[in-house]
């Protein structure tokens, strides 16, 4: 074989490659790619540092850099190779240094922390680096020195949407729902989204299972069993305290799910009749129950489309649990996955082309996070391995997702871009499981 | 030259590889470049480290029947803890409370990076005193019955509610005794294995109790004497991950409604 039959081959090869490659790829919008370079020099004390203010600027910086980090807005420059003179203002900032091709930053983060009484002022900047032009300086106060965790949350949410241009509002102020075990019982807690600040949702002892955010993020939707009850209840609660307990047909119920409009349940139950489930919708107040599924064969799962036209849910009216939509008023069902196996846990996109969902291929007893394009039926794998990988759930602007997974041993929640990569884990206690992303809460709308 | 040859074949034969499985049609498409998101956890599972320890005790250590007992735990260096007897999977520490039908050993077992620890503590169930000569009601003849074996759970096979004929003949037993204790309530709780995801099993353990239900209907056992609940796969019977255990842990179960 002579040099160049090889060489043709490998032409040949090259040119098959990228035939194959033009096959579209399910893209996330916008693209999850690091495009800006952004440097984040730590913040500093504005005044002579004390162990208090070391203590709140570590918390605040490594915040700060996390947030951003996970956002998959930008390509993070490494801290090593920044300049050793601390920022506090901006005339501390020399321009060519973050340029050089050492840092070669597009952008500059950086400011400083003063410690007043018990409350903590920030200055914060953000600079374009060529320009040498401001583009955010923000002085944000916090109550407590406690509270410096969320004016970082604060800053980064605000660098993301001036720098994705308004595509996103960020994600480092949401919240994360989900049912955590509590010896014999399973209660629901909810954390911020990087896991810090936990709290207790629910204290009955009893099971509390599937929680879905209401679209303001005022309630929690979940189903509930009692201690010793021989009877699963629709518990719909405020985050504040007090709850409607929605009237079903029988002693099943599962997996909630409130519209877009905050108006509607939907739910799975079975009537007294029926030997297995089906589809239910109520008003959010329980009146008006109604079976929009009547079908042999168990239905469960259901989630509204962005628009609360349609609903997708799992059946396995064809034989495994598969993913099914239909219109919101039970017209129009057709199955949307049409691999074999096991689906369960659909969640429609904020963008509503997609459906996140949990698969088990035939023969395998691990489960994994898919997203299926709705309109072309493609599907997409975003987390492989050995453990089990399950309930997918989207954040607020479609970038992120959040699961469960047991690849730490047991079941913990775990957050990832929207493309698969970037996983962190978020619970390490105990058991943790159905993890449901918050909403855009009113107060940031 | 040879060595050029060979590496050009190499990158050749791997560029191929690409290629078909760039071309393949199946689902699922596995990217092959996707590093295991093992590697991107931000608090890896640590190899070895110090052996886990548990500790359990039962408070009281003697019930009447339908009294109640706590176990609590605590475990040092675990990740995991599992009990048997159908309490399940249980945090680190704490405790639950329960309500042994008969006299039980519960054996708790810890996991975690260093290895596996057990611990067991027994709780004894004796009959309840007679007062005043009370002669035994119905709810205490259904209990005996369950408890000595002649009204038993069923069993199912992996994703199925189907009853199979020797359920269905355990179900023929369950319904001649139910029918002759009208008094007492049975509870039939339908569950499932870990292995399906837990909205499904919850429907599914729904499904497994009705099917038993509807069953004890046709043979002449009024609804009205039955509940069913579903736990899917919330209690285990019996802790491990292999068919063993899987096969115990589908099933309808019965208990006594008090």
């Amino acid at each position: 074989m002579t040099v160049r039959t090889l060489i043709q081959i490998l032409v040949l090869i090259s040119t098959l490659t990228m035939l194959s490659a033009q096959e579209p790829e399910i893209v996330i919008r916008p693209p999850i790619t690091g495009v800006t370079r952004l440097a984040v020099a730590d913040f500093q004390s504005k005044a002579v540092a004390t162990a208090e203010t070391d203590s709140a600027l570590k918390v605040f910086n490594d915040v700060l850099w996390k947030d951003l980090d996970f956002s998959a807005f930008f390509e993070m420059k490494s801290k090593s190779f920044y300049p050793n003179k601390p920022i506090r203002v901006p005339l501390d900032v020399n321009f060519e240094d973050w340029q050089s091709s050492v840092v070669n930053a597009d952008f500059l983060v950086f400011g400083n922390v003063q410690l007043v009484g018990n409350s903590a002022v920030v200055e914060s900047y953000l600079y374009d680096v060529k320009t040498k032009q401001q583009v955010l300086g923000k002085r944000f106060t916090a109550a407590s020195t406690t509270l410096i965790r969320n004016v970082a949350h604060n800053f980064a949410d605000e660098i993301v949407f001036q720098l994705s241009a308004g595509t996103s509002r960020g994600v480092a102020r949401t919240q994360i729902a989900f049912s955590s075990q509590k010896g014999g019982a399973k209660e629901i807690q909810i954390v911020d989204y990087d896991g810090a600040n936990p709290r207790t949702i629910t204290a009955n002892g009893g099971l509390n299972k599937f929680p879905e955010w209401s679209p303001d993020n005022s309630r929690l939707a979940f189903v509930t069993r009692l201690p010793n009850s021989s009877r699963w209840e629709i518990w719909v609660q405020e985050v504040t305290g007090g709850r409607a307990v929605l009237s079903t047909p029988s002693s099943y119920a599962s997996s909630p799910a409130i519209s877009p409009d905050g108006r509607r349940v939907a739910l799975s139950s079975r009537s007294q009749e029926a030997t297995d489930s089906d589809i239910y919708l109520a008003n959010v107040d329980g009146g008006g129950m109604r079976n929009l599924t009547n079908h042999q064969g168990i239905d469960t799962s259901p989630c509204w489309s962005p628009t609360g036209q349609q609903i997708a849910f799992i059946s396995d009216r064809s034989g495994g649990p598969q993913v099914w939509v239909m219109d919101a008023d039970g017209s129009n069902v057709r199955r949307l996955v049409l691999e074999g196996g096991h689906c369960d846990s659909p969640d429609w996109s904020p963008d509503g082309r997609l459906v996140a969902y949990s698969w088990q291929a035939p023969t395998q007893w691990k489960h994994d996070v898919y997203v299926v394009e709705v309109a072309t039926g493609k599907i997409f794998q975003l987390t492989v391995g050995g453990a089990s990988n399950e309930s997918p759930h989207w954040s607020p602007d479609g970038r992120h997702i959040v699961f469960q997974s047991t690849r730490s041993g047991s079941k913990q929640i775990f957050i990832m871009n929207a493309d698969g990569k970037n996983v962190r884990q978020i619970t390490a206690y105990g058991i943790n499981e159905s993890p449901a992303w918050s909403g855009y809460s009113k107060r940031e709308q | 030259m040879k060595r050029v040859f060979t590496a050009l074949m190499v990158l050749a034969v791997f560029s191929a590889l690409m290629v078909l499985s760039g071309c393949k049609k199946n689902p699922p498409p596995v990217r092959p470049t996707l590093p295991p998101p093992t590697t991107s956890t931000p608090t890896p599972t640590p190899t070895g480290g110090p052996a886990p320890t548990i500790e359990i005790q039962a408070s009281p250590s003697t019930v009447e029947r339908g009294g109640q007992a706590t176990l609590a735990w605590k475990t040092q260096n675990a990740t995991s803890v599992v009990i048997d007897g159908g309490v399940g999977n249980v945090s680190e520490s704490g405790s639950v409370v329960i309500t042994p039908r008969d006299s039980s050993t519960f054996t708790a077992i810890a996991k975690g990076p260093g290895g596996e620890a057990q611990a067991s503590t027994r709780v004894t169930v004796v009959s309840p005193k007679e007062v005043g000569g009370v002669t035994s009601t119905d709810i205490d003849n259904l209990m005996k019955a369950i408890e000595d074996g002649r009204v038993k759970d069923v069993f199912f096979a992996y994703d199925k509610s189907e009853l199979s004929s020797e359920s269905r003949t355990q179900l023929e037993q369950n319904a001649k005794w139910l029918r002759q204790y009208p008094g007492a309530a049975v509870v039939i709780e339908g569950h499932c294995d870990e292995r399906g995801t837990e909205e499904y099993n919850l429907a599914l353990g729904d499904r497994r109790a009705q099917a038993t239900k509807e069953y004890l209907v046709q043979l002449g056992v009024t609804a009205e004497q039955m509940e069913s609940i579903s736990l899917g796969e919330e209690r285990p019977f019996a802790p491990g991950q292999d068919e063993a255990a899987y096969s115990q842990n589908r099933r309808a179960h019965f208990t006594v409604k008090r």
